[in-house]
């Protein structure tokens, strides 16, 4: 058995089984490139209301929050609440917060949405959960080392890395030194 | 084979199981059994600068682009202390506003970029009012003399935290 027969068993398997995890990475990759653009993780909407005013520093919490979700006509369960001024609130929900300054009748909803997979994939890839899932991380990022130095040598001839394959390396290579003397 | 990736696949989810948070917690676990009014803090923020706190409060605000940030609530109305976290090292979810949090962190303090500004860009007019006002006066002590009166902004460098639910 000839060396080259193994360097396509290692390179095939290992692209079966890093198969899911460069998808994940590639996808977050995509997403948190564009952070300054997006909000990778979550959708978040902010709406404004005008509701009557009803300054009243005295009045207590409880009275604020019934009076601004009656005016809203908000159904959802109250999780929390802040008195961020004598006359302004701020009112917590499931998935949405709410401030009200009842001097000027001014409101702002904020709706946050997570977004799916796309989320998951960036807690993944930008290693939140830490601990177990960060040697997981670097099993993979040595496994595309692995897989990088294993495919410039699948082939043989005028399609391997003594032919075209050579050049298409030498660009690739390239690529990043180019930006690098660019930017740095 | 098959028994191989099966065991594999048992070990993972275990080790998952058993590593995997239960999303509460981040960063560093809490060292100090002993929490710190807020309202105390901002009340005397020089008494505790370089000082290690524990503080509870609600969550009022999430840094929306990277979490990044919170703002708790003080134990008194109006008061909200900021905790900032190194980027990437404790990522808040969105969806802890209006939760409880306990924070462990050192109080710090900065000068706004603003005021540092407005600053120097005050020392320049100054210096050409001196000129043209009060000839080459410097405006130590001289008739032009104008400090400008820099806030400092007293915040939390999160280094651990529990959301409760």
């Amino acid at each position: 058995m000839n060396w080259r027969k193994y360097v396509k068993i290692i390179h095939r398997d290992l692209g079966y089984i890093f198969f899911g995890l460069t998808v994940i990475y590639s996808i977050s990759g995509i997403a948190v490139n564009h952070v300054d653009e997006w909000n990778p993780n979550y959708k978040i909407e902010n709406k404004t209301f005008a509701i009557t005013p009803n300054p009243d520093s005295s009045a207590a919490n409880e009275t604020m929050i019934a009076y601004v979700i009656e005016q809203l006509a908000i159904t959802d369960t109250v999780k929390n609440v802040f008195r961020s001024g004598p006359v302004s609130i701020d009112i917590f929900f499931e998935n949405k917060t709410v401030n009200a300054n009842l001097l000027t009748g001014n409101v702002n909803m904020e709706i946050v949405n997570s977004r799916p997979v796309i989320r998951e994939t960036n807690f993944l890839h930008l290693n939140a959960p830490k601990k177990l899932w960060t040697y997981v991380a670097d099993a993979f990022a040595f496994g595309l080392i692995i897989l990088a130095i294993t495919g410039l040598f699948m082939l043989k001839g005028k399609n391997g890395i003594t032919g075209r394959g050579k050049w298409l390396t030498i660009a690739g290579v390239l690529l990043p030194l180019i930006f690098l003397l660019l930017y740095i | 084979m098959k028994r191989i990736i099966n065991a594999a696949l048992v070990l993972m989810l275990a080790a998952t199981m058993l590593y995997a948070g239960d999303g509460k917690k981040y960063g560093n676990d809490l060292t100090l059994k002993e929490t710190t009014q807020v309202s105390d803090i901002l009340a005397n923020p020089e008494k505790f600068e370089g000082k290690k706190v524990l503080i509870e409060g609600t969550i009022v605000d999430v840094c929306p682009t990277r979490g990044c940030w919170i703002d708790i609530s003080s134990d008194k109305e109006y008061q909200t202390i900021k905790v900032k976290v190194k980027d990437g090292e404790i990522v808040f979810p969105m969806e802890a506003k209006g939760k409880t949090a306990v924070v462990e962190g050192e109080v710090y303090s900065f000068v706004p970029a603003v005021q540092e500004e407005s600053k120097h860009a005050e020392g320049e007019k100054m210096e050409k009012a001196n000129k043209t006002e009060c000839g080459d006066k410097t405006a130590e002590g001289g008739c032009c003399s104008g400090e400008t009166k820099v806030t400092k902004v007293y915040q939390i460098k999160g280094l651990g935290a529990v959301i409760k639910s």
